[in-house]
């Protein structure tokens, strides 16, 4: 469960990032953001693992607050949030085993995770993880031999051999093909319903939103313009939460 | 259409013409550094006895001595040789691992004040300026002559220009993957050991390889003021002109250069 108490950013420049957001994310939902970019979605996500500081207000994981929690009680709670990114962020000169494992430093104390000695069951662990997005054949490759749809995917991978209890996902389709776009929101999705782990995703395709999300916000300008279910996510709700009609580029096509 | 270009060519005319003028200053200002150096110097001329001497040099290289390849007593080309191999090795690793905390120290994007940043590009220049036959001089004063002063004075030297090539290569990592480990939960140096090292180590392999390199090409000089190596017997014969002597050694040399450059250069391809 996340949630947003009167929650304010504002950047160092007077930029508004994000502006009196109050709401409540429930355990196993999947929820998609959507807005145009500099609406804060960003802003939004990074600041539920604190990757972003927020300037007032409270966020909430699991009932745990992320603004007061300091040092290792913040790592504690970062622990069980996994995060996805637009540009995978993998060590690329890395296998794939060792990315993976990177996900369970958190779990163990400096020296030992130093020393890179990881038990036998955080190894079993990963490997279950690509298995689950279907590339556990590529564990002892190099990263960079991977497709993005792969990389991407050992990112997810990453995420759940974190153990996470909720996963972050930042534009996480945005340099993939329409073909592994797909599939990788396919991953997503069955990891939400099947491990019933709470996901929220940056989207700005707004087909796939309404295809995959069990919940749409939208932001504009900072500020939540909508909340609803997919249905309820009309081209006329798009069109007022992007300020304009939408755009034939905001949609990935071939459903 | 006339009323645009016109305003543009009359605009390009004037930069050419300024740029005209900085190529006959600039032009003017060699010439005039370079008369200055030459009167800088006095030309004495060549020595009645150069033809001479430079015969027997040629003769040396072309009849060197094969009998101080080995010798069972010891202070031998062989010997000198691997003292050479040895210090400029030892100096390399020396340097390669005491440089590691000033490259970070010096790093941009390893602190948050550029003051601290700063300060450490500014110690590794002062590292740098010195040649390493200079800092070889001021250690043989400190630990007496010998090949301990030769590794010294290549470790610390060689610190100051790895130390910068170490922290370039830290500034122009992808940051990416700090973020993600930050995100899971890392400590400092859990991110440093899982995000920043694995991306750095081949570089700085492989710059040390390359210093490895020159190194070894500063080692042979290091014996010329007593630190140790090849060095030593090269100066001597050299005072005696004992050429056969000189060309076996110069020989040896370049053998030495030419197989260590082959070595270092097939391990850095395969690093990276």
């Amino acid at each position: 469960m996340i949630e947003f108490d009167n929650v304010t950013k504002v950047y160092a420049n007077g930029t508004v990032g994000l502006r009196n957001i109050n709401l409540t994310i429930r355990e196993g939902e999947l929820v998609v953001i959507v807005g145009l970019s500099g609406a804060g979605k960003s802003t939004f996500l990074r600041s539920i693992n604190r990757l972003t500081d927020i300037t007032s207000g409270d966020i909430r994981v699991n009932g745990q607050s992320v603004t007061r929690a300091s040092g290792s009680q913040l790592r504690r709670i970062r622990r069980d949030i996994g995060m996805i990114f637009q540009s995978f962020n993998l060590v690329k000169r890395s296998t794939v085993i060792r990315n993976v494992l990177s996900g369970r430093v958190g779990y163990h104390s400096t020296l030992r995770t130093l020393l890179g000695w990881f038990p036998k069951q955080d190894v079993e662990l990963s490997l279950d993880a690509l298995q689950r997005v279907n590339i556990r054949e590529k564990a002892y490759v190099r990263s960079d031999q991977l497709s993005g749809g792969q990389q991407q995917r050992v990112s997810i991978a990453r995420a759940l051999a974190q153990e996470a209890r909720v996963i972050l996902a930042d534009e996480p389709v945005a340099s993939l093909d329409p073909l592994t776009t797909r599939q990788v929101m396919e991953d997503l999705k069955r990891i939400n319903r099947d491990m019933n782990i709470t996901t929220v995703i940056n989207l700005h395709f707004i087909d796939l939103a309404r295809e995959y999300a069990t919940r749409i916000i939208g932001l504009r300008a900072g500020e939540v313009v909508f909340d609803g279910t997919p249905e309820e996510a009309t081209d006329e709700a798009f069109a007022e939460i992007y300020g304009r009609p939408v755009q034939q580029d905001e949609l990935l096509g071939g459903a | 259409m006339k009323s645009n270009t016109t305003p543009v060519t009359g605009k390009a005319s004037g930069s050419a013409f300024r740029a005209r003028i900085r190529f006959a200053l600039t032009a003017l200002i060699v010439i005039a550094v370079y008369y200055w150096s030459i009167q800088g110097i006095r030309f004495e001329g060549i020595q009645g006895t150069a033809g001479t001497v430079s015969k027997s040099i040629l003769q040396g290289f072309l009849h060197p001595d094969w009998s101080f390849v080995y010798i069972p007593e010891g202070e031998d080309l062989l010997r000198g040789l691997l003292d050479t191999l040895v210090i400029s090795i030892l100096g390399t690793v020396v340097a390669a691992v005491v440089c590691i905390p000033f490259a970070f120290w010096a790093s941009t994007n390893m602190s948050r004040r550029l003051a601290v940043s700063g300060s450490g590009k500014i110690a590794l220049s002062v590292i740098r300026v010195f040649p390493e036959i200079i800092v070889a001089i001021l250690f043989i004063k400190a630990v007496g002559p010998g090949s301990f002063a030769g590794v010294l004075a290549l470790g610390i030297h060689s610190v100051g220009m790895l130390g910068k090539l170490y922290s370039e290569t830290i500034e122009n990592i992808d940051r990416g993957p700090q973020e993600a480990l930050i995100a899971s939960g890392a400590n400092r140096l859990q991110v440093l050991r899982y995000a920043v090292l694995p991306q750095v180590i081949p570089q700085f392999l492989s710059y040390s390889l390359y210093r490895f390199e020159i190194n070894i090409r500063s080692a042979t000089t290091l014996g010329l003021v007593g630190a140790g190596g090849i060095g030593t017997p090269l100066i001597f014969a050299l005072q005696v002109r004992n050429w056969n002597r000189v060309g076996i050694i110069l020989l040896g040399i370049i053998a030495l250069v030419v197989l260590t450059d082959l070595v270092s250069g097939w391990l850095r391809k395969r690093i990276t």
